[in-house]
């Protein structure tokens, strides 16, 4: 069948096109073109949003990606990434130097793939995202519904993601996979905390692949703030985490390889950051 | 649909249909130093320089590529730098089937140019997305780090 290609050079264009059947937005289209070819997805016209450029941008509160920005383009922000540096770790390990000239988080966050390394750390930033032509803005914890699955209405597209900086925290990211950073990961963990002295004053965690969206709980986040950051504590609540969540098996590992893996991975994370345990 | 590509320096026009990928009109038009393996955006055979990056192929739509700016092994020939890489894959004995050595050398071409004094662990983060089924990694990585200067 033969597909369509438009490059529209503005937003009011692209949610024209967006509105008809079996269209389909793409930047890098790294994703995207991989689908097509093992015939998982059959787009009748392919909308590219390149004729749009926008650059990021830090104003001194947060970091602000317009679609088509690619990981490179972020990582080549240097400075501005020295305040990032949760997202820059997670970004570094998102698949090959290849890749990461062609894809964007804009992209990551549309495919709402659970195993999506910057929708996690973004997911446990508290990033906000603009939704185009009217500007719509939302949590994106909210905008993603479910694997593949985001809050879009017709002709609505994700126009950029603001990600408010953390300072004053500490960070770890891990994703755990087969063989390296191209594979897609077995589970993968983001963290961000704020200590006073060995007290926790703030924190917050989230898991990728390990359940249809990214995995955080606010009650046991909760539980750790004003609390000491000893064995006791950790052994508590990352036997809570292993015990909460509930992956699935398939062909990268089973579901109890994955409970077992939650709970090593915020033990590594503790020892790591604060030598606990 | 029409599109104009700079490739190794010299202005060319194509007519494609739009499922067209980057690979695809490559070695349409003889560019055949730039492979096909996986097709799927995992092995890095198909590697090119897209304005001086290394990018997949095998990933881009040729529209999307329109008015860019491509490299491949073959505009590399007269580099003196990128000589000097392929006479230390000669000399290191890097080579077993050979087919992955094009978007190998392309990739370390972009590595020299954005890595300074890399790590061998740097070194091997930047060719995760480059497989070699035969050898090893070792060949690579002794001609790499003469290549970059970061022998010990």
């Amino acid at each position: 069948m033969r597909i369509s290609y438009f490059k529209p050079g503005s937003l009011e264009e692209i949610s024209e096109l967006k509105v008809q059947e079996g269209s389909h937005l793409f930047s890098g289209g790294t994703d995207l073109f991989v689908k097509m070819r093992y015939g998982v997805f059959k787009p009748k016209m392919l909308i590219d949003t390149k004729g749009v450029r926008d650059d990021p941008k830090f104003d001194g509160e947060k970091l602000i990606i317009p679609m088509n920005t690619t990981y490179s383009e972020l990582l080549d922000m240097g400075e501005v990434m020295k305040d990032f540096p949760l997202l820059e770790d997670a970004m570094k390990e998102v698949g090959s130097p290849q890749i990461r000239n062609r894809g964007t988080p804009v992209g990551n966050v549309c495919n709402a793939s659970p195993a999506g390394d910057f929708l996690l750390t973004a997911t446990v930033m508290d990033a906000d995202v603009v939704i185009a032509p009217k500007m719509r803005k939302m949590k994106l914890k909210e905008f993603v519904k479910g694997p593949g699955i985001v809050d879009l209405k017709n002709g609505e597209f994700l126009y950029s993601i603001e990600i408010p900086r953390w300072q004053g925290y500490e960070h770890y990211f891990e994703k755990v996979g087969r063989r390296n950073a191209m594979n897609i990961s077995i589970a993968s963990i983001a963290l961000l905390i704020r200590f006073n002295g060995d007290v926790v004053e703030d924190v917050k965690i989230g898991f990728g692949s390990v359940g249809p969206r990214i995995v955080m709980y606010e009650d046991l986040e909760e539980r750790m703030k004003g609390m000491k950051l000893n064995e006791s504590l950790v052994d508590e609540i990352s036997r809570e985490y292993m015990r909460r969540i509930e992956p699935i098996t398939d062909l990268r590992a089973t579901k109890r390889y994955r409970k077992i893996l939650v709970r090593n991975l915020l033990l590594k994370a503790f020892h790591l950051l604060k030598g606990v345990v | 649909m029409k599109m104009g590509l700079k490739i190794n320096g010299e202005f060319k026009e194509f007519d494609v249909d739009p499922s067209t990928t980057l690979l695809d009109l490559l070695r349409e038009a003889g560019y055949m130093s730039v492979r096909r393996a996986c097709d799927t955006g995992t092995c890095g055979v198909c590697t090119v320089l897209m304005d001086g990056k290394p990018v997949l192929s095998c990933a881009i739509l040729a529209l999307s590529a329109d008015g860019h700016e491509i490299t491949t092994v073959e505009g590399l020939k007269d580099d003196e730098d990128f000589q000097r890489l392929l006479d230390l894959f000669l000399s290191e004995g890097v080579d077993q089937c050979g087919y992955c050595n094009p978007g190998f050398l392309i990739t370390a071409y972009a590595m020299k140019r954005e890595l300074k004094n890399p790590t061998d662990e740097e070194i091997k983060m930047y060719l995760v997305g480059n497989l070699c089924r035969c050898s090893g990694y070792v060949g690579q990585m002794r001609a790499l780090k003469k290549y970059l200067g970061v022998e010990e």
